[in-house]
C-alpha cells in the first residue's frame, strides 16, 4: 500500500509502444518505426515532437540504466554492448609490415624477444641501479675529472652498416609488395641494376660537355635519348581537334572564364 | 628508386604516425565549410552543427569555391591536409536555397554525400536554455519507418550517426547523458512541396537537453527541454558509394572478430560439454537379438574376421 502511494508521487517511467524500439546502445541510439500522427505533426509540430521524443528518450534511458553497472571513481558507469550498426571506417585496414631479414631469421630460429628490466643489481655496492644512463652500471669512469675523447670510429662503422641493412630491408619489402601485386618480373637484382644504370647515365652527363668527349669503355651501351616524334601535317582532323582542345583546357582551365571579367572592367574604366 | 616522404623531426614523425591507418580508429573529425555563396541561415546552421560536433570539428569561416557534386578535388585536399573524413558544405543559390551537403570520406575519397535543403531553421542561440557541455556523447532517436525502409533515409541516418557518435567507448557515465538528437522523417501526403528539386517528405532535426528526475524506481523519469538547433530538412541530391568501395570501408579487422567456438558449451551446472563427430555408424554390424536360426556359418565368420575393424560408439566427454 505504502509502495503505491510512494510511486504515485512521481510520474511513470513506463512507455507503451505498438512496435517496440530497436536499439544500438553502443552509440546510445534508438530507432522507432511506429507510425507518426501526421495531422498533429503538421499543426502542433514542436509540442508533438517533444512529447514523442520524450517517450523515445525514456525508453532509451530505461535500456541504458538496465545495462550492467559498475561504480568507479569517475561515477556510475554502464557497460555498453557491441556496436550493431555498420559504420564505415575512415581509412583502410593497416597492412602488416613486411618482416625484416632479422625478423625472418628470428622466426626460423625461434629467437624470442625478452624484455630486459631497466634496473640491474650492482654486486659491488649491493644496490639496484639503472642499467644505463645517469648513475647507471655502464658509466664507469664517467664521473672522473678527466676522460679521454671517445673513439667514435667503431660506432660510425656500426651505424653505416645498420643503415645499409635498413636500406636493403626497405628494398626487399618493396619487391615483396610488387610481387604481391602481381608485378613478377621485378626482382631485387634487376631493380638494383636499373637503378645503377640510371645513376651512371646521370654521372656521365656531369661534365662541361655533357659527356660528349668522354672516353667510351668497350662494350658500353649507347645512350638512347628521347626521340622526337612529329604528327603528319595533313591527316587526322579529330586528333588535331582533340589535342588543341586539350591545350586550350590546360591554359584556360575547366571552370575559369576565358576573359577575366573583373580585370577587363577595370581596364575599360581607365 | 624508393623515395618515401620521411619526417624530418620527431614531432612530425609522431604527427604522421597518428594519421596512419589503425585497427582502432581515431574519432572522425569534421570540417564545416562555406561555399562561394551562403546565407545567414546556412552560416548559422554550419556554426551550430559545428558546436554540436566540438571538439572534433573545424569551422572554416571563409568562403571556398567548393561544389561537391561537381568537383571533389579540393575536398580531397582538405581531407588529407587536416586528417578529417567528414564535411558539411553550406551553400545558398537560387536553384538550391539554403543548402547543406553532408559528406563522408573513405581513404581520402568521397564515400557518400547527401544534400539537404533547410526549410525552417532555429539556431542554438534562439533557445534561451542551458546547453550541454562540450564533448558530451549525445543520445540518438530516429523516428519514422522511413529510416528503416527508404535507402536514402537509411544512409542519411547512418551519416548522422557517424557524424555525432564521437569516440567509441566501452563504458558510459550515467550522469553524462545530457542531450539527445532526435530526427523524425515523414513522407507527408498533407503538405505540398514548393521545391521541385527535392525528394518528397520532411526531416525534423531537433536537439533536446535531458533532465533526469526521480521516479521512485531504478530508472529515472526523463524530461526534455529543447536546446537547439532545430531544422526542417528536405533531401535534395545524393551520391552513394558503390558496393565494392562500401564493402572495403566496412571491413572488420580480424583481431576484433571473436573466434567462433564450435561444439563446446557449458550446461546449467557449469560443466563443460563438448561434442565429437565419430563418423557414420555401420548399421549392418548392429547386434540384434541372437537366435539360433540367424547364426552364420563358420566360413562366413572367417571371412568377416579378417576385415573386422573395431567399431566406435557414440560417447560424451
Amino acid at each position: 500500500m505504502e509502495d503505491s502511494t510512494q510511486k504515485s508521487k512521481f510520474k511513470s517511467v513506463t512507455v507503451e509502444k505498438p512496435i517496440p524500439l530497436q536499439y544500438d546502445l553502443a552509440i546510445l541510439a534508438g530507432f522507432d518505426t511506429n507510425a507518426l500522427d501526421e495531422s498533429r505533426l503538421k499543426n502542433d509540430t514542436d509540442n508533438y515532437l517533444e512529447e514523442y521524443t520524450r517517450d523515445g528518450t525514456q525508453l532509451i534511458i530505461n535500456q541504458i540504466f538496465n545495462l550492467p553497472i559498475k561504480s568507479s571513481e569517475l561515477g556510475v558507469m554502464a557497460e555498453l554492448p557491441d556496436l550493431v550498426t555498420v559504420l564505415p571506417r575512415e581509412k583502410p585496414l593497416p597492412k602488416p609490415k613486411p618482416p625484416t631479414r632479422w625478423e625472418k631469421f628470428a622466426k626460423v630460429k625461434g629467437v624470442q624477444h625478452r624484455k630486459k628490466s631497466k634496473m640491474a643489481y650492482d654486486e659491488a655496492t649491493g644496490e639496484w641501479v639503472p642499467r644505463w644512463g645517469y648513475k647507471g652500471t655502464n658509466d664507469d669512469g664517467a664521473n672522473d675529472w678527466l676522460i679521454p675523447v671517445p673513439d667514435n670510429a667503431a660506432k660510425k662503422e656500426r651505424i653505416t652498416k645498420n643503415e645499409a641493412r635498413n636500406r636493403r630491408n626497405v628494398e626487399e619489402a618493396e619487391i615483396a609488395s610488387n610481387q604481391s601485386k602481381g608485378l613478377n618480373g621485378v626482382n631485387e637484382r634487376s631493380l638494383r641494376r636499373a637503378e645503377l644504370q640510371k645513376q651512371i647515365i646521370v654521372s656521365k652527363t656531369a661534365t662541361a660537355s655533357m659527356g660528349k668527349f668522354d672516353k667510351r669503355l668497350e662494350g658500353e651501351p649507347k645512350l638512347k635519348g628521347v626521340k622526337r616524334k612529329f604528327e603528319p601535317i595533313i591527316g587526322d582532323v579529330k586528333k588535331e581537334k582533340e589535342s588543341s582542345l586539350n591545350i586550350l583546357n590546360k591554359v584556360v582551365g575547366k571552370k575559369g572564364d576565358i576573359v577575366n571579367v573583373r580585370k577587363a572592367i577595370a581596364k575599360r574604366g581607365q | 628508386m624508393l623515395k618515401k616522404i620521411k619526417p624530418k623531426n620527431a614531432r612530425s614523425k609522431r604527427e604522421l604516425q597518428k594519421r596512419e591507418p589503425k585497427i582502432e580508429e581515431n574519432v572522425k573529425k569534421a570540417i564545416f565549410i562555406r561555399s562561394s555563396s551562403t546565407s545567414q541561415i546556412v552560416n548559422e546552421a554550419l556554426s551550430d552543427l559545428c558546436k554540436l560536433k566540438k571538439p572534433d570539428a573545424i569551422n572554416f569561416t571563409k568562403k571556398n569555391n567548393i561544389h561537391p557534386f561537381d568537383d571533389e578535388t579540393s575536398l580531397n585536399f582538405f581531407c588529407e591536409k587536416n586528417d578529417t573524413s567528414l564535411f558539411v558544405v553550406g551553400s545558398h543559390t537560387k536553384k538550391r536555397p539554403n543548402n547543406l551537403t553532408f559528406i563522408r570520406m573513405f581513404d581520402g575519397q568521397i564515400l557518400d554525400m547527401i544534400e539537404v535543403g533547410i526549410e525552417n531553421a532555429k539556431s542554438l542561440n534562439d533557445f534561451k536554455t542551458s546547453k550541454c557541455a562540450i564533448g558530451m556523447k549525445p543520445l540518438f532517436l530516429f523516428n519514422g519507418d522511413l529510416f528503416e525502409n527508404s535507402h536514402v533515409h537509411k544512409t542519411f541516418k547512418n551519416i548522422l550517426l557517424d557524424f555525432y557518435r564521437g569516440q567509441s567507448v566501452k563504458h558510459i557515465n550515467l550522469s553524462g547523458l545530457e542531450h539527445i538528437i532526435s530526427v523524425t522523417a515523414i513522407n507527408s501526403t498533407l503538405e505540398q512541396s514548393n521545391d521541385p528539386k527535392a525528394m518528397p517528405g520532411l526531416i525534423y532535426f531537433k536537439v533536446y537537453s535531458i533532465k533526469l528526475k526521480k521516479s521512485g524506481e531504478k530508472t529515472p523519469r526523463v524530461e526534455l527541454e529543447e536546446m537547439g538547433p532545430s531544422y526542417v530538412f528536405r533531401i535534395r541530391r545524393f551520391k552513394f558509394a558503390n558496393d565494392d568501395v562500401y564493402k572495403l570501408a566496412t571491413k572488420v579487422p580480424k583481431i576484433n572478430k571473436p573466434k567462433k567456438i564450435k561444439n563446446i558449451d557449458v550446461n546449467e551446472m557449469g560443466d563443460k560439454i563438448g561434442r565429437i563427430h565419430l563418423g557414420k555408424q555401420d548399421l549392418g554390424k548392429l547386434q540384434t537379438r541372437k537366435m539360433k536360426g540367424l547364426k552364420r556359418v563358420a566360413e562366413d565368420y572367417e571371412e568377416e574376421y579378417i576385415e573386422e575393424i573395431p567399431t566406435s560408439k557414440k560417447q560424451k566427454v
